[in-house]
């Protein structure tokens, strides 16, 4: 889980395209997939996914993630193929309308949850931020603001593991718990994550200020955010699979 | 360079005040060493020598500090960290990125740092710590001492005229907190001024020129590293211990009633104890 939205150093194809380039692509498989409504549409959109990963070569970062989704998924589908009342049944209180509806759920959701965790496998953060202000115009302190956010997740999980292991060496047994009762254990230590995660955030502001965050300009970074052939032929890409998505 | 006048200062929402009349100058290329127990207001007086009190850290705020000549509550803080430099005592919260080469670079685009002299800087930076192989690295793989080296060496690139540290070898070996010591006295000779907050006293006494001794909100000593050196028992009733060579000279001296050097390092105890020893 720490290492979900790490970066992974690389020169692939992927990795070289502008960051801009990989946002578009991934709204634009994010759209596609609430655009369409073909079953074989999504499990395409699917195999675009994985096939990002490989040709960026983070095939084993893109199956975990593919893991971990599909076990949500698995929950959603029962859920979703329960709960369906509508169709005609074809097994107990199963619908063909129902497996339907459902699988679509599950494959939009995997479809726009891959791309947005495979972005900052292949970005830096820094890169995101930067070419977001030279190229988008974003004004700094929000490209920061998200940037830094995004940052502050594997922190956090750090910072909470952190606080497990202090209360386990004062006896408290997390490890012993299993599913609610663990959860009811983890809950009270939101209040200490939350402290110190806002002492942090605060300590954080004055070393960003103390180093002039305030004189930052859209021409400060000090790498150019460029586009190729690549970034163009992603983009006629893009274009296609939306009308794509429009059109079937 | 460093001029505070009967500085007073309380946090908001803090009871007493965690500094009271302080008066510290430090001269253009000084090097002053701040010690005391905790909660002296060692921190405080470097936040107020930034700028980041009043700036940041608001409360009331009594007296004046100048840098440069510049008023630091008059100044904005942008301003003010273009001259003055500071390392924080706790480097995790000082790291804002997550690599170390965006860490470093980060200062030197915002101070607008022209685009051909950057590789130079950062390359020159990470030379200065002896971390040049560390460029690429993530700042999650390194570990407390290196990090600690990363958050001077994105300080020293933005080449500072004055230079603020927090305990800056607080998480470093012995031989690496020398090395430290021994770039900032390089950095002093270039005429950088130094001001640093440090426990290890033996460094301290051995690098500082000045040194003063914070208790409570106040400066108790203050002066030449070798004359505040002489105040043992001061030294002593506030918590400070003095390096022992120092301790030794003091005993000697009380013992045999006769005056004799204060000594701040190895060498110099040799040369008394073998002159005693004549």
């Amino acid at each position: 889980m720490n290492k979900l939205f790490q970066y992974v150093p690389g020169n692939s194809l992927i990795h070289r395209l502008n960051p801009v380039t990989k946002i578009a692509l991934t709204v634009v498989i994010c759209a596609a997939a609430f655009i369409t409504d073909h079953l074989l549409f999504l499990v395409c959109l699917l195999a675009i996914d994985l096939l990002i990963g490989l040709i960026a070569g983070v095939a084993g970062r893109t199956w975990s993630i593919f893991r971990g989704l599909v076990k949500i998924a698995a929950f959603l589908f029962l859920l979703q193929v329960l709960l369906t009342r509508a169709g005609n049944p074809i097994f107990w209180i199963i619908t063909d309308h129902g497996l339907l509806t459902a699988g679509k759920v599950v494959l939009r959701l995997i479809v726009v949850c891959m791309p947005l965790t495979l972005v900052l496998a292949v970005t830096r953060i820094s890169d995101l931020t930067n070419a977001m202000v030279q190229v988008l115009h974003v004004p700094y302190p929000y490209a920061f603001t998200v940037s830094t956010a995004i940052r502050f997740i594997p922190q956090f999980l750090e910072e909470m593991s952190g606080i497990m292991e202090a209360q386990t060496a004062r006896g408290v047994a997390f490890d012993q718990a299993k599913g609610f009762k663990k959860f009811s254990m983890i809950l009270p230590l939101c209040a200490p994550l939350l402290i110190s995660s806002v002492r942090r955030t605060d300590q954080m502001a004055v070393a960003a200020e103390a180093r002039g965050f305030h004189l930052r300009t859209r021409a400060s970074a000090y790498k150019q955010y460029g586009f190729s052939t690549g970034d163009l032929l992603t983009a006629v890409f893009c274009i296609l699979l939306l009308a794509a998505a429009i059109l079937l | 360079m460093i001029a505070i006048q009967d500085l007073t200062f309380t946090y908001k929402n803090g009871k007493t005040p965690a500094l009271q009349d302080i008066c510290l100058s430090v001269p253009s290329g000084g090097f002053l060493g701040i010690i005391g127990p905790a909660g002296a207001g060692k921190t405080t007086l470097l936040r107020a020598i930034t700028g980041v009190i009043p700036h940041h850290y608001t409360g009331d705020f009594y007296g004046s500090v100048h840098v440069n000549g510049m008023d630091t509550v008059d100044t904005s803080l942008d301003r003010l960290s273009g001259i003055t430099g500071m390392v924080f005592q706790d480097v995790e919260s000082q790291i804002i990125f997550p690599t170390v080469e965006d860490e470093i670079l980060y200062g030197l685009e915002n101070f607008g740092v022209p685009r051909e002299e950057i590789p130079l800087r950062i390359s020159e930076a990470l030379h200065k710590v002896g971390i040049p192989d560390l460029l690429e690295r993530s700042i999650a793989s390194l570990s407390g001492g290196q990090r600690q080296k990363v958050a001077i060496a994105s300080i020293l690139a933005l080449k500072p005229q004055v230079l603020v540290l927090d305990e800056p070898t607080g998480e470093l070996d012995p031989g690496s907190s020398r090395q430290i010591f021994t770039i900032l006295k390089e950095l002093n000779e270039e005429g950088v001024t130094i001001v640093l907050v440090e426990q290890k006293i033996m460094l301290l006494c051995e690098f500082a020129k000045d040194l003063a001794v914070l208790d409570g909100g106040h400066v108790v000593l203050q002066g030449e590293t070798r004359k505040v050196l002489t105040q043992v028992e001061k030294l002593q009733s506030v918590g400070v211990n003095c390096p022992r060579v120092t301790t030794l000279s003091h005993l000697l001296t009380e013992r045999i009633g006769r005056q004799q050097p204060v000594c701040v390092n190895l060498d110099e105890a040799e040369r008394m104890v073998r002159g005693l020893m004549k």
